[in-house]
């Protein structure tokens, strides 16, 4: 106590004392219980807001419901009137129509939400009408050091641009052929750990992709063990993908993203006989953000080699699409899609593709809003080894629930 | 000696260039325009602050292009406007970011929803048949000065904690922001004065905050419910309450599409007001520059009319 009064009057000496030195001091001791007052006067009166907010927020269920912690979850049915002018059209995507008349593409359930401060859970889980498959269900690491991410889990590959994405975010009702050929009728994806990294000092983005999956699964790893699975003998027989990805904002309005990946497996066909698939993708976006509009302009393109060796031979085949998509009202789009692929005799996989195969599609779309989503396609696809056929969609997309944002 | 460069090149990439972060400035990220054009005022010569969006962008549909998400990797704040209105791109962009200290809940991360006093808190339960309705509320609390006050506060504070040395300057900042926006109330409150109550049509419910703040009240909206883009009949209806109420003036940003709105204004003989949607940083914009241009032109067409 006697100390304190000591201290206070020396204070009170040492501030009062007129030295020119302590004359900033003071002032800036003026200001700063200026400031510190207008603050408390602020606190003050943010308590005040804060109470009235309490006051007018959300009540008792509601409020519960957000703050649930559960994660968020949405459904999303994708539902296709189709028309084939043949019987068995050559479809290669799982979720595509398949038949004349009402095909039910898929019913996805997609759960998202941070486990813990390390890492976040994703899930898609697709319901048809023969049973329930888990697509994806993976963690992500959210602070890892030297800008590294972990993904673990069963996850769609990063192999180019489509494979990554889900049904709900393509620009066609179907599959692109060349994923559906080269990988399967699910695209690429197994179980295993996928690290990247993050390019942090560079002026453009650049990331590095690296995974390990399991080679397994005719409809995820056909190029690889596929359906006859071999099993792990050791680091051979693991499906290993690399992907660069690099992204230019050439301008607020023109983007360009650029993408080489590689992957390498093994395949049944013999003792260490591998396929390696190597692909490049382009993606030029037009969206003016400098005026309102709603015109958004793209293209996309990639392309995959695949080379599998068999025995004592090597079957080398390639494919290809090109996407251009144009937006041109708030709620409407057109796209165009071209897309080649070659085959090769005597492929274990596909015996019957031994030529070339042309497909090009367009269609227009129409979003109520972007929950819902209406879509009018027409195809034409012409392999070489049967009589070319058309054929025609109209697929409608419903989404409810809260829905992860979609990367670009 | 090349090798030697190159090595030390490739070893500052693999450690996020550590040492060379440490001694620049803070790096402060906001969403969109207003909040950092706020942050700025309040950081001053301290922070670096950028914006991820453009004042001619609609905060609720942004490309996650991935270029953003490297300035998140770099940043050591990011503001928020919160309320669900980046949700269809700010979680994708924070998780490719890689940067821990922007995860909810640490220091670096602050949703300005928090400080404010917001409208529109549904009371019942809300469904999407509603439109897109914010279940939190209204995330479109920037444009009343008084939140803008509570924001710039909130901003002061946080900065003090990530820059302890800068406690002092961010608090006389945000006061001097706080007083310059007290003054400039008063001056739009005498240049909206005479219109006190006056009838306006706004596009989107993004006005909500501005038209109470003016004194001035909406009455209607062009879109039908929010995110709805508006339909023959809803406008028909709009058409009848402007003539009846004699609305004289409509609103909109200058993302949206004009066309309808022009044409209502041309039938009920209103003045359509085409505002800016945020603060135009790169022209050296500041929030209450922009914010007197709009009351300025919101003013002489309330007199025009």
């Amino acid at each position: 106590m006697v100390r304190s009064i000591l201290l206070a009057s020396a204070l009170a000496l040492a501030a009062a004392s007129p030295a020119p030195v302590l004359a900033d001091e003071a002032s800036d001791l003026a200001e700063l219980e200026q400031a510190l007052a207008a603050d408390k006067k602020a606190n003050r009166e943010d308590a005040a807001a804060g109470k009235e907010a309490e006051g007018q927020g959300v009540t008792g269920a509601i409020a519960r419901a957000v703050q649930s912690l559960n994660p968020d979850i949405s459904f999303i049915a994708d539902i296709a009137f189709a028309y084939f002018s043949v019987d068995k059209p050559l479809m290669s995507g799982g979720h595509d129509p398949t038949k004349t008349g009402f095909n039910l593409q898929q019913l996805e359930l997609a759960v998202g939400a941070a486990v813990d401060p390390y890492f976040r859970f994703d899930a898609n889980i697709v319901f048809s009408q023969f049973g329930v498959e888990i697509e994806e269900v993976y963690a992500t690491s959210l602070s890892l050091p030297w800008n590294l991410q972990l993904r673990a889990g069963q996850f769609l590959t990063r192999f180019g641009r489509v494979n990554n994405s889900h049904p709900h975010t393509w620009a066609f009702v179907d599959q692109t052929l060349v994923v559906g050929k080269f990988f399967g009728s699910e695209g690429n994806r197994g179980l295993g750990l996928e690290l990247s990294w993050l390019a942090p000092l560079l002026p453009w983005y650049v990331e590095l992709v690296g995974s390990v999956t399991d080679a397994a699964g005719a409809a995820t790893a056909r190029s690889f063990y596929g359906g006859t699975d071999l099993g792990v003998d050791g680091p051979g027989d693991f499906q290993y993908t690399a992907a660069l990805k690099q992204f230019f904002p050439l301008s607020d309005n023109w983007s360009l993203f650029w993408g080489l990946s590689f992957a390498s497996g093994p395949n049944p066909t013999g003792r260490d006989n591998r396929s390696e698939i190597y692909g490049t993708d382009l993606y030029i976006k037009y969206r003016p953000i400098t005026h309102g509009s709603y015109t958004v302009v793209s293209l996309q393109a990639e392309y995959l080699l695949r080379r599998r060796q068999v025995p004592d031979d090597v079957l080398m085949d390639h494919g290809l699409y090109a996407t251009l998509f144009y937006r041109f009202a708030r709620r409407w789009a057109a796209a165009a899609r071209y897309e080649f692929l070659t085959g090769v005799e005597g492929d274990y996989l596909d015996a019957t593709w031994d030529g070339d195969r042309h497909r090009a599609s367009a269609n227009v779309t129409f979003w109520p809003t972007e929950f819902s989503r209406l879509r009018l396609q027409y195809g034409y696809d012409t392999p070489s080894w049967r009589p070319g056929y058309h054929m025609l969609f109209l697929a409608m997309e419903f989404a409810v629930g809260a829905h992860g944002a979609h990367k670009f | 000696m090349r090798r030697k460069t190159f090595i030390t090149f490739i070893t500052l990439l693999l450690l996020g260039g550590g040492a060379t972060q440490a001694e620049a400035k803070l790096r402060v990220v906001a969403t969109v325009p207003d909040l950092a054009a706020i942050a700025r005022a309040v950081a001053g010569e301290r922070a670096q602050v950028i914006s991820l969006t453009l004042a001619t962008q609609d905060p609720h549909f942004v490309d996650a292009r991935p270029h953003l998400a490297l300035k998140l990797n770099r940043a050591d704040l990011l503001l928020q406007v919160g309320l669900e209105l980046e949700v269809g791109w700010l979680p994708t962009l924070i998780t490719g970011a890689r940067n821990s200290k922007l995860q909810p809940g640490n220091d670096g991360r602050l949703d300005c929803s928090s400080l404010v006093k917001l409208k529109e808190v549904p009371r019942q339960k809300i469904d999407r048949s509603m439109g897109d309705v914010h279940p939190g509320g209204n995330p479109h609390y920037l444009i009343d000065p008084d939140n803008a006050s509570r924001v710039a506060r909130g901003i002061a504070a946080r900065l003090a904690k990530l820059d302890p040395g800068g406690k002092a300057a961010y608090a006389k900042n945000a006061a001097r922001f706080v007083e310059q926006l007290g003054k400039a109330k008063a001056r739009w409150a005498k240049q909206l004065g005479p219109h006190k109550g006056t009838p306006v049509v706004p596009y989107h419910k993004s006005w909500v905050y501005f038209v109470q703040a003016m004194g001035l009240q909406a009455a209607a909206h062009l879109e039908p419910k929010p995110g709805i883009p508006p339909n023959a009949r809803h406008v028909l209806r709009v058409i009848r309450t402007m003539k009846a109420a004699k609305v004289r003036v409509m609103l909109q940003e200058e993302y949206y599409p004009d066309r309808t709105a022009r044409l209502v204004a041309k039938k009920t003989g209103a003045q359509l007001l085409i505002l800016q949607g945020g603060t135009h940083l790169r022209k050296g914009d500041t929030y209450i520059k922009r914010m007197d241009r709009m009351v300025r032109a919101l003013a002489s067409a309330l007199k025009g009319g």
